[in-house]
């Protein structure tokens, strides 16, 4: 077969998830945050974190209160990592240092990361600021270093707590959803709206414990297309998908489930309409597709870790996550969306997670039945 | 520059084959405008810095053969004076342009350098140098690219190189 013929182009060993653990608009925990998605119930509300007064869009999926960013990743970590941490690197994903913009003397987003990464016993730290696709980026990383034996396990965290500058900027850029709520492939979608996640994962070599699910195969492609708009051929999304499927050795048939980008914007939903039916042919109107930001919100750097947790939790639980949102077909987004609760089909073991940012940046994880 | 220091700068299993900073000179004052990019000279600065290096790799090296080219952008702090300028509007309540919007993470000038030269490979952002030289290496020996173009931008410098597979020593080559 042909896939045999190509070269692996990455590690020989699995790579598994052995813990994770998750903060959301739904609370601390991952069984809310699965009951969220798979009823398809949005955690939209009014911002009262801070005032919106000025900004035309006056909602997100924020958790009640002002939650600390440190301190709930301190509280994610210490929930997924029940072990010694001084041999293990954490990979963080955030936006920077929440400090650094109103106190430039002091602070640096590689001072905050190596702070957290003290605070929790870590040996070292890497941090990724790569907008929406940082967590997947650093997922990706993480699997190619453990696969390759350059690491035994490390620990992947992000975390995005809505917060003014970040809901100011999406609102004067116009982006944000002024209905209230996100409609990703749906006719009528109005943009994206923000949403809190704060998570971490524990990958590792494959052992002798049972881990949660594998990280079966990963890939990432770039745009070349413009600073922020998506390439509406959608191609370097296609070939992350490629990639990811290849180093998973895993035919589209295999797919029981896409966690899609999905913001609920009207180009970049039809772009990754596109890069799916370039990755996988008919089959791509075939395979359940939903988008969970239409329930969680968007998450920016911690988005992709917070899907992958979703992903999981979906494969575990043989529970599909809803398209929440959804008022009409659009034809530029002929995708098998899963609309209302339903079960997985029994098929389809691997599921896909994927991931678009600014700059052209794609990703795709393909998780595997453990 | 000299060559240690260059090759100081290249992960293992890579080698630099291309390399420019900002600023260069006592010439180098003002970065050439980008256009869409305000307030801040971070995204100008990079973009000068990358196209400068990329402009080194066509006279250096072998152009005919099309790579997959990864972007990777290493900066502790990022575009400070964008942020600053932001958090400053927020807490006044003063306005904010569109613009701004789209300079809000550091993808974005990494996505200008992507579509100006044509480099389709990853695109990463980390906060330091060593992570970005060790992870353009792994995203070369997995295959994810040819070549990695690493980039750490700071407010006011950047320095660009580019990195490929090490060839393998012939026998008895020189070491």
């Amino acid at each position: 077969m042909t896939a045999q013929q190509t070269p692996a182009r990455r590690g020989p060993r699995q790579v598994v998830v052995r813990a994770m653990s998750v903060f959301s608009a739904f609370g601390a925990g991952v069984e809310p945050l699965l009951d969220a998605v798979a009823g398809g119930t949005p955690g939209f509300g009014p911002v009262e974190r801070f005032d919106v007064g000025r900004r035309r869009a006056k909602v997100a999926a924020a958790a009640p209160g002002s939650p600390d960013l440190v301190g709930e990743l301190a509280r994610v970590i210490d929930e997924a990592c029940d072990f010694d941490r001084s041999t293990t690197r954490l990979f963080l994903a955030v936006h920077g240092d929440p400090a650094l913009a109103r106190s430039p003397g002091s602070a640096s987003t590689e001072a905050f990361a190596a702070r957290i990464a003290g605070e929790c016993g870590f040996a070292g730290v890497r941090a990724y600021t790569s907008a929406c696709v940082a967590a997947s980026t650093a997922v990706a990383d993480a699997a190619a270093l453990i696969a390759r034996g350059r690491a035994e396990r490390i620990v992947v965290a992000a975390g995005y707590l809505v917060e003014p500058d970040q809901y100011a900027l999406f609102d004067a850029g116009r982006a944000l959803a002024v209905d209230g709520r996100v409609r990703p492939f749906s006719a009528g979608r109005g943009g994206l709206l923000l949403g809190d996640a704060v998570g971490a994962v524990v990958l590792e070599a494959a052992g002798s414990a049972e881990p949660l699910a594998r990280i079966a195969g990963w890939g990432r492609g770039g745009d070349a297309y413009h600073v922020c708009k998506p390439r509406p051929d959608g191609l370097g999304l296609a070939r992350a998908i490629t990639d990811a499927l290849d180093r998973g050795r895993c035919q589209v048939c295999d797919l029981g489930y896409i966690n899609a980008h999905g913001s609920g914007t009207k180009q970049s939903d039809a772009a990754e309409t596109a890069a799916l039916y370039a990755a996988l042919g008919d089959a791509a109107a075939k395979i359940p597709v939903s988008s969970t930001k239409s329930v969680h919100g968007q998450a920016l750097e911690a988005g992709a870790l917070l899907e992958l947790i979703v992903t999981i939790a979906a494969l575990r639980s043989g529970r599909l996550p809803v398209n929440a949102g959804f008022l009409a077909p659009d034809d530029d987004c002929r995708l098998d969306l899963v609309l209302a609760p339903a079960p997985a089909a029994a098929t389809g073991a691997h599921a896909l997670t994927l991931n678009v940012a600014f700059g052209g940046a794609n990703t795709a994880l393909l998780i595997g039945a453990p | 520059m000299s060559a240690t220091s260059t090759v100081r700068q290249a992960a293992v299993g890579t080698t630099v084959v291309a390399e420019a900073r900002w600023p260069e000179s006592d010439h180098d004052q003002t970065p050439p405008p980008l256009p869409g990019f305000i307030v801040s000279s971070f995204s100008p600065i990079a973009a000068e810095a990358a196209a400068r290096c990329l402009s080194r790799r066509a006279t250096a090296t072998d152009a005919a053969s099309p790579r997959t080219t990864a972007v990777i952008i290493a900066s502790a702090r990022g575009d400070l004076h964008s942020a600053a300028h932001v958090a400053h509007a927020v807490d006044t309540g003063a306005p904010l342009g569109p613009l701004l919007f789209f300079q809000s993470v550091p993808n974005a000038v990494a996505g200008h350098i992507a579509a100006r030269w044509h480099l389709t490979g990853p695109v990463v952002c980390v906060a330091d140098r060593a992570s970005a030289l060790e992870a353009a290496a792994l995203l070369i020996e997995d295959g994810d690219a040819d070549e990695a173009l690493v980039l750490h931008a700071e407010q006011d410098h950047a320095h660009a190189v580019l990195l490929r597979a090490t060839p393998p020593q012939s026998p008895g080559g020189r070491s």
